[in-house]
């Protein structure tokens, strides 16, 4: 068969925010489909998002309630959540009891009864839950090979009926061989809930589904009163990075830097700015975002550690105007604090802030602020999901600045912590150094992947317009060491040219 | 709920005469919320429904004691003096499905079975120490 004539398969969506794009489109029409994983994990309502999203009068949804919740209470719970349409029960959503026929008449009365209500109806969706409760009762003694022929009738029934099915069943991974159940299903999507020192964390995992490319992987989700919101591991941002060499630079706002950089940052790369407290990290995102802002380029700062207004004043501090771009929508400054928050969620955050103000630019200030923000169960994957994120970020052309806290030591000179610089284009590096008892300030860049760069090691200066880029500091050596040496028969060093309160700590650029 | 119970006893009633069926009002009231509550909730769920209903409305009206909930659902022992106080039992067979399910649900399931019945609006869920 070749590519033109194969089946095309419907893809129905999930009505749940992000869960389509990690099936690779939606769920297949006709599909049979099992939803498994613990109690309070949300089975329930991931079908009923489903359910409210495509039932319609003439293809209803059928919604079995057996030996489970009652339908009742699920009714008055369900009802909770805002996609539920309360003029859709009845007619397109149908609530339909079970366990009656299972008490009496076992798996057949149950099959039957599926059976009349499809016929009935012309049902395009159905729904079990919870099926486990329904192959419980079945399920011992020498009564598998009926358990068996049940799942494979009904699954046959029901897609020769043109229904889209899903099972509910509170299963555990230990159950999945030999199970016949999973055998004859198309999708098998199972929910998780982990507790995670003082956080919750639920993830979902497609761990089978026939014909078409789902994301791999665990995705977390999250249940608020609008139901189920899951993120994508890629978030949809599959762009293949594009490095070409003629990329259009980017200004930081900092003529001088500019220059060493090459002509600015290539656009789409990532640029981590580290440095110890009081070096000026947050200053320089905050001269890149208005530099964008001056150039008609929106821009997006991600926030964990100050509150938006208070960030923005201290950008006004700077003669850095923000507000009128926060008012007229081209910046946005999104404080992301909880403590529970996933990667995912928080890249979903900014990925919406991106689109709502078609970003160019975006800074994260800071990384370590960041890792802070997570729950405690995704730190430990920080670093992965930190790369997943910059490579989807960078991937549709966004150039990303980061900056990084650095503890200053004066024996070694790491040019990043968290083992993180492989994730980043370009690298800029300040730090404090003692010269004649005082505490200056030096800069260099590091690494640049998009091509030249300076290699020199100049002094600047916090100032009220921002920060200012001197001469390359000369006659030390050991500079990077934060304790130089003056070199023998050296009379002083270059230093800034229009310099003033040279030399002296300011901390005005930096958060504490 | 007491006016929507007695509007739906009345169209029962009123049907009495088309369809020459003999048993109490409240009856077929019940027996009408019977099925749908059935598929909905199971026999056993709208068992437990209206002998709740039935237990609080004896409290309210005593001539109720001799009436009981038959195993499928149906009511038995309804006389003629226990059927004018009858729909204080669909009341609170109502109140009941309106703690639980809320107004919309339960005005839906209404006006499925009794397409006639006037656009009412129903009172807060009553509190069974009212």
């Amino acid at each position: 068969m070749n590519q033109h004539n194969k089946v095309r398969i419907n893809k129905l969506p999930t009505g749940v925010p992000g869960l389509d794009e990690i099936l690779g489109g939606g769920l297949p029409e006709f599909s049979f489909n099992i939803v498994a994983g613990a109690p309070g994990c949300g089975k329930t309502t991931l079908a009923h998002q489903f359910v409210f999203a495509n039932a319609t009068e003439e293809r209803p949804a059928l919604y079995f309630t057996v030996l489970g919740e009652p339908a009742l209470k699920m009714l008055r719970y369900q009802q909770q959540y805002t996609f539920f349409d309360p003029t859709k029960l009845g007619n397109a959503v149908r609530f339909i009891n079970l366990s009656e026929e299972l008490v009496k008449d076992g798996l057949q009365g149950v099959l039957k009864e599926i059976t009349k209500h499809v016929q009935d109806t012309n049902a395009g969706i159905v729904v079990v839950d919870s099926f486990r409760t329904v192959l419980r009762r079945e399920h011992h003694g020498n009564r598998e090979v009926e358990v068996q022929t049940f799942v494979q009738e009904l699954a046959l029934f029901l897609t020769s009926w043109e229904a889209t099915t899903f099972l509910i069943g509170e299963y555990s991974e230990a159950e999945l061989d030999n199970n016949p159940i999973f055998t004859v299903a198309d999708g098998l999507f199972w929910l998780y809930q982990q507790v995670e020192r003082n956080s919750v964390v639920r993830k979902f995992q497609t761990m089978k589904l026939r014909g078409q490319m789902s994301v791999p992987g665990m995705h977390t989700f999250r249940i608020s009163d609008a139901g189920l919101q899951a993120f994508s591991r890629t978030l949809g941002l599959t762009g293949v990075k594009k490095k070409t060499v003629d990329r259009k630079r980017l200004s930081t706002g900092i003529p001088k830097l500019d220059e060493m950089m090459g002509g600015g940052i290539p656009e789409g790369d990532s640029l981590l700015v580290a440095g110890s407290s009081g070096t000026g990290k947050s200053l320089l995102a905050s001269q890149f975002i208005s530099s964008g802002l001056r150039e008609g380029e929106p821009g997006i700062v991600a926030v964990f550690e100050e509150r938006p207004d208070e960030y923005a004043d201290r950008a006004a501090s700077f003669g850095l105007d923000m507000e009128t771009s926060l008012n007229d929508g081209s910046l946005e400054i999104i404080y992301l604090r909880p403590l529970d928050l996933s990667v995912d969620e928080t890249m979903q955050a900014l990925i919406d802030a991106v689109q709502r103000t078609g970003a160019k630019r975006l800074v994260l200030d800071s990384l370590a602020g960041f890792e802070m923000a997570l729950a405690p169960g995704f730190r430990t994957d920080f670093r992965e999901s930190l790369y997943r994120m910059i490579y989807a970020l960078t991937g549709i052309g966004i150039t990303v600045l980061s900056t990084l806290e650095m503890e200053e030591a004066f024996d070694k000179f790491p040019f990043s912590s968290y083992t993180i610089s492989f994730l980043t284009d370009d690298i800029i590096r300040f730090r404090y150094v003692e010269i004649d008892g005082r505490l200056r300030k030096i800069m260099m860049v590091v690494k640049m992947r998009g091509g030249d760069h300076s290699n020199e090691i100049r002094e600047y200066q916090i100032g009220p317009r921002g920060i200012t880029i001197g001469d390359r500091l000369t006659g030390y050596t050991h500079l990077i060491t934060g304790i130089p040496n003056r070199l023998s028969g050296s009379s002083g060093e270059k230093r800034i040219q229009d310099s003033k309160g040279r030399g002296e700590a300011n901390d005005r650029g930096d958060k504490k | 709920m007491r006016e929507i119970a007695e509007q739906l006893s009345a169209i029962e009633a009123a049907a009495t005469n088309v369809h020459e069926d003999d048993s109490p009002a409240t009856c077929r009231v019940c027996e009408k919320l019977r099925r749908p509550l059935t598929r909905l909730a199971g026999a056993a769920g709208f068992n437990s429904l209206l002998s709740r209903a039935l237990t609080i409305a004896q409290r309210e009206a005593p001539v109720l004691n001799r009436v009981h909930v038959k195993e499928n659902g149906s009511l038995d022992g309804l006389s003629d003096e226990a059927e004018a106080s009858a729909p204080v039992l669909v009341a609170h067979l109502l109140n009941l499905l309106n703690v639980f399910i809320g107004e919309a649900l339960t005005m839906g399931l209404l006006r499925e079975i009794w397409p006639e019945l006037p656009g009412l609006k129903m009172n807060a869920p009553r509190k069974e120490s009212e």
